[in-house]
């Protein structure tokens, strides 16, 4: 069996020497994979299955793949490129020449301040937090959101992250952006923004 | 290994609170075949059950903030979405599932939920 | 040099990606629940074609539950 770690172009650069890789052709497109060793799913072997993607990326435009994906042999993966051919390469393209950012944004989770236990107390905390959550989205999201080339979502964590997303960033932006994200957390004092990456980018590469 | 953090506070803690229990939710992810399939299906089944109850509780608080409902309505609103909320934790313990396992990505639409 | 806290904190963002995220391919996935992902793209194909056709008034919009 083999596991598949991204899509990319076909031909490509040399592949990194850091794994067991071998670019299986589909067409304009390639499977880059590599001999399945059992899928772990612990922090280490995340972060090395990261660690190659991320070497990829260093010289050449990607789509990375899910975690654990490993199909039969060379002719599955091709099948499976094949299968969504034209949709992995329009993903490409939407990719190219960019990378993808992380932002989470904490606060202080509103106190009681002497609310209602029970029913109403219940829904007043939901609505508060909605109220917390729409304010962040124009505030922080929506600025962010203007330099880059596309933004995702994600389901903050309760109770008090309020904001976690993804952005697709050019190469070149990145330290506007990133510069964006110190002004933003300085023009909130009580909100903390934590800003990681490059990442490749896993939350575009699907539509 | 390289630096991954662009921008952050100097205490990190606020955005480390969901790692003890991370690793944990991490070792269930491995497919058991038939065990596999079921938590798959509550997953799907667990999903819509979640966009409903959250549709419902949505409609509720327009309602209330319209102003439509008296006191004791609005309590018992509550105290039923209350309800409704620690059944689905329970339900979701039940399957092993986390919170961000009942979603869709909907892509440039962001999640379902 | 990385922390280890610093790790830990980027984890989170690993397993968001490498689990959550990344292209969901046809095969012998060994991950709990991602048979159930291939039902979600094409459940998301169709959902964002829907939400396409109503912003261009193709279709009616949905009900205000939403």
């Amino acid at each position: 069996m083999i596991e598949l770690f991204a899509i990319a172009e076909y031909p490509g650069p040399p592949l990194p020497a850091l794994a067991p890789l071998r670019a299986v052709r589909a067409g304009s497109l390639a499977a880059i994979c590599a001999p399945a060793e059992g899928v772990k799913v612990t922090p280490e072997a995340l972060w090395r299955h990261e660690q190659v993607v991320e070497a990829l990326m260093e010289d050449r435009d990607l789509l990375p793949v899910r975690y654990g994906t490993l199909v039969d042999d060379d002719a599955a993966a091709v099948r499976a490129v094949d299968a969504r051919r034209d949709e992995l390469s329009a993903a490409l393209d939407r990719v190219r020449g960019a990378v993808e950012l992380s932002v989470r944004a904490v606060g202080d989770p509103e106190d009681g301040d002497g609310e209602a236990a029970g029913g109403r107390g219940y829904l007043r905390t939901k609505m508060r937090s909605a109220a917390a959550q729409e304010s962040v989205t124009l505030s922080l999201h929506k600025p962010l959101a203007a330099l880059a080339r596309a933004d995702m979502r994600r389901s903050p964590r309760p109770p008090s992250e309020l904001l976690r997303a993804a952005y697709l960033v050019d190469r070149d932006a990145i330290g506007a952006f990133t510069r964006l994200v110190a002004r933003l957390d300085d023009r909130h004092p009580g909100l903390q923004l934590l800003c990681t990456g490059p990442w490749p980018p896993y939350s575009f590469a699907e539509a | 290994m390289s630096r991954k953090i662009l921008h952050g506070p100097d205490d990190l803690e606020p955005f480390a609170g969901e790692l003890p229990h991370l690793t944990d939710a991490l070792s269930r992810r491995i497919n058991t075949d038939q065990e596999g399939l079921e938590r798959g299906l509550a997953q799907l089944v667990l999903t819509i059950v979640e966009l409903l109850r959250q549709l419902m509780e949505r409609q509720a608080l327009r309602r209330i903030d319209g102003g439509a409902l008296s006191e004791e309505q609005v309590e018992r609103l509550g105290s039923t979405f209350m309800e409704l909320d620690k059944r689905m934790e329970q339900l979701r313990h039940e399957f092993g599932l986390e919170e961000e396992d009942l979603n869709l990505n909907l892509g440039p639409l962001g999640n379902l939920l | 040099m990385t922390s280890i806290l610093e790790r830990d904190v980027a984890l989170i963002d690993v397993v968001d990606r490498l689990l959550g995220g990344g292209v969901v391919i046809a095969g012998d996935i060994t991950l709990a629940v991602a048979d159930v992902d291939l039902v979600y793209v094409s459940l998301r194909a169709l959902i964002t074609s829907v939400a396409t056709a109503e912003e261009k008034q193709l279709l009616p919009r949905m009900g205000s539950a939403v």
